[in-house]
């Protein structure tokens, strides 16, 4: 049972997470152990598994960021593994290793690494000079506003997703999952930026 | 989770950082990233055009020690190998080199990467054909 069918829900990812929450507790009163007190062992051992996925679908899916992960993850994208991967189908085959982070990202996350690098060595050398402070705060303000503004390129692939599912057409899903991979992977970048910068405050 | 020594070795003196001419046509730079974790890493090669021997190697990574460490490495072997000798390394070495635990398994595949990346540039940059490196490879 996937997270979806135990709210019966389709597979999509715009989701009323008002209603969502509503179903969870409903649910949850539903299989509570206490209610199976008095039932055999084996129904007991059902509801207690029940309700814990229970609880980790709701986890899941009331994350905008988890519940794309999640659906990814059902799709077969394994995010964890995709350099790995990569890397072990070039070496097979003898090809040049198609990169999964496209060149303009790379050279993007490289290009702001090093300027919030020179920043946080200047901070080093000593003085906290009030121009750096300015810096590294338009820094973050940046940092933020890029990976806000990525969470709203989300929810448009979630509307180009919803329908694909919708129209049963495989291209267009096949589409707006690569779009989405990318999406994630662009936001790994922008997160741990956000981390340094923060740090670099501190 | 405790880094090996010679993690900790190549984060604290990491070899051979800093940046070639990237518009000489005896360098190579390789660009690449896990998103898994983040990370980016550019390798860069200086190959003699007589020899194809990689005479310098320069990296700048920014990641987990364990990433640093890898493209430290890659850059000590790499250097004064042959192009070809040096698209033989593969992740695995520089994993039992650094003693890598299984969750930064990508950081040596990065670093495996960068040098096919740098590898690739430097031959796109030279029209070097796959075949034609692969024979100076095996006689030298």
């Amino acid at each position: 049972m996937t997270y979806f069918e135990i709210f019966s829900l389709p597979p999509k990812l715009q989701i009323d997470t008002v209603a969502l929450e509503k179903a969870f507790y409903k649910l949850s009163r539903e299989f509570h152990p206490d209610r199976f007190a008095s039932k055999p062992a084996a129904e007991q051992a059902e509801a207690t598994e029940k309700s814990s996925l229970l609880n980790d679908a709701y986890r899941a899916l009331r994350d905008p960021i988890r519940r794309t992960e999640y659906l990814l993850e059902l799709e077969g994208v394994e995010l964890e593994e995709q350099s790995v991967k990569a890397t072990e189908s070039a070496r097979a085959s003898g090809t040049e290793k198609k990169q999964i982070v496209p060149a303009d990202l790379l050279e993007e996350a490289f290009e702001l690494n090093m300027a919030l690098e020179e920043m946080k060595m200047a901070k080093q050398m000593g003085d906290d000079d009030p121009q750096l402070r300015k810096d590294l705060e338009a820094a973050k303000t940046n940092f933020t506003g890029m990976l806000d503004a990525s969470g709203k390129e989300l929810e448009s692939h979630w509307t180009k997703w919803d329908a694909a599912v919708d129209a049963n057409d495989d291209a267009a899903k096949s589409a707006a999952k690569d779009e989405m991979v990318a999406l994630l992977n662009r936001r790994s970048y922008l997160r741990n930026l956000v981390r340094d910068v923060n740090a670099a405050l501190e | 989770m405790a880094y090996s020594d010679k993690v900790v070795d190549h984060y604290e003196n990491p070899r051979n950082v800093g940046t070639l001419d990237k518009s000489s046509s005896e360098v190579g730079t390789g660009l690449v990233g896990a998103p898994e974790c983040g990370d980016v890493m550019r390798l860069q090669i200086k190959v003699n055009p007589d020899t194809q021997i990689i005479e310098d190697a320069k990296f700048k990574t920014f990641g987990c020690g364990s990433a640093i460490a890898s493209s430290s490495l890659a850059t000590e072997w790499v250097k004064g190998k042959t192009v070809a000798e040096a698209l033989a390394i593969s992740n695995t070495e520089i994993v039992k080199e650094l003693a890598l635990p299984p969750v930064k398994i990508h950081c040596s595949v990065l670093a495996e990467d960068a040098i096919r990346a740098a590898i690739g540039d430097w031959k796109k940059k030279n029209n070097v054909a796959e075949t034609e490196s692969a024979l100076v490879g095996a006689s030298a």
